[in-house]
């Protein structure tokens, strides 16, 4: 009887060389990362159950649901809202496990459906200082801070396929951090994309857990 | 090295003289400096001769210095990078650029074709239309070769462009366009208040004619100030100024088209560099300063090269210290033409005449011809001598009737100046005439868009200033921007005083539109012919087409239509004003999306998996699919793809179905809610069960199918076919946001989470025992046709497993997460060895659905309704469901409706195709008899022939009845028997194993 092994294998696998690509710069204008091993969850209010899930999400996360078109940063997740009485619970994957719904079933049984998309978005975030220049050839969003300010979240497209996009903290070096996520099968093109949209400015790719970013 | 430049001034211009540059015109090597057009170049060169007329391989000259040149248009680079009709005066010098003349055999001094020129009596406006009418079938092969040869501008490349493009967005509250006194001046206020603008120049520097037109602004000349507001406004983080950026459009919602001449001017962008790049610009508001063109006189001889405009002698004096002549004759019908004279006169040019065609010409001209010492003649050009190398003399018509002849290399002509109303128009915005200038302005604008300076028809520098920086002001506010550090930049108001003066009568030939070789007769036999309508007069002469747009002579083209017509010129009116107001490349519009980027794509968890065991993929909407999966020795695709089919039937096989629409129908309501969209039960549907359904449009037609799963009370899975899994999510969503909306239901896509397989061969349940959990019962009694349930595999591993088939065969599909797909492929290839596991393609899997009888695509193609394809006996009497009315039509139930059939060709041999019309045997052919078609077809190894599957009037009740296949695509007419569509397994026995 064979040993069966189940390697896991991420979307971009092929795709992220981590490393430097594009123009040869002495700093990169734009980093990239692959965001790997997360937990996502779509949190969706039942029919009159709005308020019912704010308060489940509140009590389940910590932190007050996001308002539309917010993300908030939770200390076990980030949550981000994803439509009319949606939200997207992102989290660090514990090793190994596949099944993030068991923990949340109980604070949302009757309140909210719940679907697994853990394996169905690719997370990358970006940054650097030349971030927004490379963004403007991706989405029609406007990324000024004035505009899409740190927390702020959009349910827009990139290349014509539909993406969760939200900023979270400045980076280091005080560039804006976007971050992305792509329908899984999507991936590996919207990838090139980006990497053909940042190529100019020079580029660091790295991939890393969720658990570490 | 300098030295060769004959025509440079010795100091002065924005050029940079401490990096020269070399270049090549028609091979000839020639220098100038960083900073220097090609055209200033040429002109610092001293060469006057650059390009052949369009139609009548005229002699041309360069006229403008600016993007509205017609004339010098020049082939750019070489190789795949070669660009036709690039305008000399916009292209900015490089080392080593490379610039061949067009439209001129063999050689820009001596072309063959100018005798076109002698033939230039037959060549008049409508020429073609005329003359090439017969015989018709000449057109093509023989007239229309040979008038292109003879005709036309530059040469393309002929190959794909190697360089890359890409395409950006940008956000504002001020758009301000051009960067002369008047967007200077705007973006000053509005920068200054806070407001976030965007300044887009087409040029590379800031200032438009204040680099050219001297003058001073705050006490300070006027070039030094565009530089010093150049400062400023880069100091200002709301400020963005881009140059080498033209707005060519305006489009709906405040979005604006702009081209970003990024890598124009190196000879190749540097590596991941793209050449240009094509702004959607977002903004509140928009100010057009996109200032004025001067527009040339027509007069005898007027395309002789060293006639130019008054204007662009100014721009080759003041800003590239390239002097155009030695001897300037001017000919004017306005003040401000008299710039050029005082320019020429500062440089050093020695000025012969100036013909001022007023009746009056104002005191402070006539004061500066006396100090000047030159002539000044009050009357009109009535003609030029000189050719190819240039104008050697002016022949004038005074107004009191004397005739004279003055020596001169350059004319310098100045009709007045058309503010650049074009942007204004393109929401079909009609500008209005404004006498004072004798020129049209805007009326009215796009939502959002106001006009300023020159382009408002502001002409004097000072009014210019003002009415930018109260534009910039008042953009700011209506932006909440309230506060203004500025006040308005301050200069004088000079005089523009004009008269009129459209076209002076004369034998040699008086051109209105350079680029198209458009002459003033033309437009006389125009209006004789009765195309007297501005739109006509275009079409009919090509007055103001090509790369131009008739920047410089489309008003000049509709005043004489005026005179002519005995109308006004705001009674004869403009054309429509349409983008692109400069030329755009089609790569530019593209961007990244072409070659393997065209459009993204979607690959499966397993994608790599498979393209190692050298899989043939297929374009199925955006996914990539292995078609079928090739082994050593095969011939051919069938070859391949019959082997397939054959160890499915006699073995086992998987194919990835992970492409199939999946969506979570989740909520109280979930089962309610797909009894209403689906035309059977599912609300009735046991946990733990898998049931097929078909849901149809509104109006009846079947939209999709697929089956769906109960997975708890509150969790139902549906399954959609992949091409039209995002229409049936919209379809859903339309559902329950706007028909129901009071049901308790959640939809989520979750097509991406799973990566999903079906199984399928006798072998099946063989191959699942050696990689599911043994504790796991597979049998018919535990695991029933059509049964759903989580199972544990070997390795530690979840799976959902389908009792479902699609090819007939006993078969499962299994789901793991798409995390573990690739892992899936490779662990079914291992635990399906010692059964001779195959994978297979969509090929096979199509086969196998023909044999089956099985609907797909080609059948649910928007025109089928249940009845059509066998199904109405799933259509609930019980519940509603979206389309049951509809689907109740008459012509809907009709009895001779064409339905789903089988077909095998008489001949076993014979290839079946799809497409094929049903004709009955023995009747003509023709729309009366054509009884239906060949939707799908495939070789059935199992059947030993081609067989197909198709939409035949009445089909139930013909089976066994032979037609003819009329395929007159392919020229092919042969029988078929009309057949049951279930060629394998009709009772069903396998699949439920």
């Amino acid at each position: 009887m064979v040993d069966f092994v189940w390697n896991v294998r991420s979307p971009l696998q092929q795709a992220v060389v981590p490393g430097r690509a594009g123009a040869i710069v002495a700093f990169s204008g734009v980093k990239l990362a692959e965001i790997r091993d997360f937990d996502l969850v779509q949190i969706f209010a039942r029919r009159g159950q709005r308020e019912a899930t704010a308060k489940a999400v509140k009590k389940h996360y910590g932190v007050e649901a996001p308002a539309p078109r917010q993300a908030v940063f939770g200390k076990g997740a980030t949550l981000i809202w994803s439509g009319p009485d949606q939200v997207m619970a992102l989290s660090a994957r514990k090793p190994g496990t596949f099944r993030p719904l068991d923990a949340m079933r109980e604070s949302f049984e009757s309140i909210a459906s719940l679907s697994d998309q853990s394996d169905g978005r690719c997370l990358i975030r970006m940054s650097g200082p030349q971030v927004r220049s490379m963004m403007a050839k991706l989405t029609s969003v406007d990324l000024h801070d004035s505009v899409f300010p740190v927390g702020a979240a959009a349910t827009t497209s990139i290349d014509h396929a539909a993406v969760n996009l939200w900023r979270s903290e400045n980076s280091e070096d005080g560039s804006p951090v976007f971050n992305v996520l792509v329908f899984s099968s999507f991936a590996d093109s919207i990838w090139h994309t980006i990497v053909d949209a940042a190529a100019e400015y020079g580029i660091e790719i790295e991939t890393r857990p969720a658990a570490s970013s | 090295m300098a030295s060769q430049q004959m025509n440079r001034l010795a100091a002065g211009g924005l050029i940079d003289r401490t990096t020269p540059l070399s270049f090549t015109f028609d091979g000839k090597a020639m220098t100038g400096y960083a900073g220097d057009t090609l055209a200033s170049a040429l002109v610092a060169n001293g060469v006057k001769l650059v390009g052949r007329s369009f139609k009548y391989h005229r002699p041309r000259g360069i006229l403008t210095a600016s993007s509205e040149e017609p004339n010098a248009l020049v082939e750019l680079r070489s190789g795949a990078r070669r660009e036709a009709n690039t305008r000399a005066t916009t292209t900015e010098l490089y080392d080593g650029l490379d610039a061949l003349s067009q439209n001129r055999w063999p050689s820009l001094g001596f072309d063959v074709m100018a005798v076109n020129s002698l033939l230039s009596p037959i060549f008049v406006a409508g020429f073609y239309y005329k003359t090439f009418m017969w015989p018709a079938k000449f057109w093509e092969k023989i007239y229309e070769p040979a008038i292109r040869r003879a005709a036309g501008l530059g040469r393309t490349s002929g190959v794909a462009d190697p360089d890359h493009y890409d395409k950006a967005w940008a956000h504002c509250d001020v758009l301000i366009v051009g960067s002369g006194p008047a967007g200077l001046a705007a973006a000053l206020a509005a920068g200054g208040a806070g407001a976030r603008v965007i300044l887009t120049e087409e040029d590379p520097l800031v200032g438009g004619r204040l680099n050219s037109d001297g003058g001073e602004i705050d006490t300070i000349p006027a070039a030094e100030w565009a530089d010093a507001a150049l400062g400023e406004l880069r100091s200002m983080r709301n400020v963005r100024v881009i140059t080498r950026t033209a707005v060519f459009g305006v489009y709906d919602g405040g979005t604006y088209g702009a081209l970003e001449r990024i890598n124009d001017h190196v000879p190749v962008p540097a590596k991941h560099q793209v050449r240009q790049r094509l702004w959607r610009i977002v903004a509140k508001r928009c100010i057009l300063a996109a200032g004025a063109t001067e527009r040339p006189i027509v007069f005898p001889g007027n395309d002789v090269p060293g006639v130019m405009m008054a204007s662009a002698v100014r721009t080759y004096i003041e800003r590239f210290a390239a002097v155009p002549g030695k001897r300037l004759a001017l000919f004017t019908n306005n003040d401000d033409g008299w710039k050029t004279a005082e320019t020429a006169l500062r440089a050093g040019v020695e000025i012969t005449a100036v013909i001022d065609a007023r009746k009056n010409v104002p005191a402070h001209c006539r004061a500066l011809a006396e100090n000047g010492d030159f002539a000044l003649y009050s009357g009109n050009v009535a003609g030029v001598r000189g050719g190819k190398a240039g104008i050697s003399q002016v022949e004038i018509a005074m107004a009191d009737g004397r005739r004279a002849t003055v020596s001169a290399d350059t004319l310098a002509m100045s009709g007045g100046w058309n503010p650049s109303v074009g942007l204004a128009s393109h929401h079909r915005g009609r500008p209005k005439w404004q006498a004072e200038i004798a020129a049209f302005v805007p009326d009215g604008c796009p939502p959002g868009m106001t006009v300023a300076g020159a382009a408002n028809g502001e002409l004097s520098l000072g009014a210019c200033l003002r009415s930018g920086h109260e534009a910039g002001a008042s953009a700011a506010m209506d932006c909440g921007h309230a506060a203004a550090r500025y006040t308005a930049p301050a200069a004088t108001d000079e005089s523009v005083a004009i008269a009129p003066l459209w076209h002076v009568e004369g034998k040699q030939k008086a051109f209105v539109d350079f680029q198209h070789d458009v002459t003033a007769s033309d437009v006389a036999l125009a209006q004789r012919e009765g195309f007297e309508s501005v739109e006509h007069l275009k079409r009919y002469t090509t007055l103001g087409m090509a790369t131009d747009q008739g920047k410089t002579s489309n008003v000049t083209g509709l005043a004489i239509m005026a005179q002519l017509s005995g109308r006004s010129i705001p009674q004869t009116g403009t054309t429509i004003y349409r983008p692109p107001q400069v030329p755009v490349a089609i790569g530019a519009f593209a961007g990244h999306h072409r070659d393997e980027n065209f459009h993204a794509t979607r690959l499966t968890p397993s994608h790599h998996w498979a393209t190692e065991r050298g899989a043939v993929f297929v374009d199925t909407g955006l996914w990539k699919r292995a078609q079928w999966y090739p082994l050593p020795g095969e011939k051919d695709w069938l070859e391949s793809v019959t082997r397939e089919v054959l160890a499915v039937r006699n073995g086992v096989g998987f194919c990835d179905v992970s492409t199939l629409g999946k969506i979570d129908v989740m909520g109280k309501d979930a089962g309610v809610f797909l009894d209403r969209v689906y035309i059977n039960a599912f609300s009735s549907l046991g946990v733990g069960k898998a049931r097929y359904g078909l849901m149809l449009r509104e109006d009846g037609i079947v939209m999709d199918d697929g089956t769906t799963s109960r997975l708890a009370e509150d969790h139902y899975y549906l399954t959609t076919t992949t091409a039209k899994a995002g229409p049936v999510m919209q379809h859903l969503e339309f559902c329950r946001q706007v028909l129901w909306p009071e049901l308790d239901v959640q939809l989520t896509s979750c097509t991406d989470q799973w990566a999903t397989f079906s199984i399928a061969g006798p072998n099946t349940r063989d191959l699942l025992r050696e990689i599911v959990d043994p504790a796991e019962d597979l049998s018919n009694e535990d695991f029933p046709f059509m049964g759903v349930r989580e199972v544990q595999l070997r390795g530690g591993m979840v799976a959902r497993l389908f009792r479902i088939s699609f090819s007939g065969e006993m078969a499962f599909e299994i789901s793991v997460l798409a995390r573990y797909g690739d892992a899936l492929a490779r662990n079914l290839m291992i635990a399906g060895k010692p059964f001779g596991v195959t994978p297979y393609g969509t090929e096979a899997l199509g086969v196998m659905r023909i044999e089956k009888g099985h609907v797909a695509g080609p059948e649910l193609n928007g025109t089928t309704t249940a009845g059509d394809l066998g199904l109405d006996k799933m259509m609930s009497k019980k519940k509603d469901f979206v389309g049951r009315v509809m689907a109740g039509r008459e012509a809907l139930v009709a009895p001779n409706r064409q339905v789903v059939v089988g077909f095998k060709p008489l001949d076993k041999a014979r290839r079946l195709r799809s497409g094929a019309h049903v004709i009955p045997r023995g009747a003509p052919i023709g729309p009366e008899t054509d009884h239906g078609y060949v939707t799908s077809v495939c070789y059935s190894p199992i059947v030993g022939q081609w067989i197909g599957l198709g939409l035949v009037e009445r089909g139930r009740e013909r089976m066994g009845e032979i037609v003819r296949a009329h395929d007159p695509l392919r020229d092919e007419d042969y029988e078929v028997e009309i057949c049951n569509p279930c060629f394998y397994d009709p009772e069903g026995g396998r699949q439920r194993g």
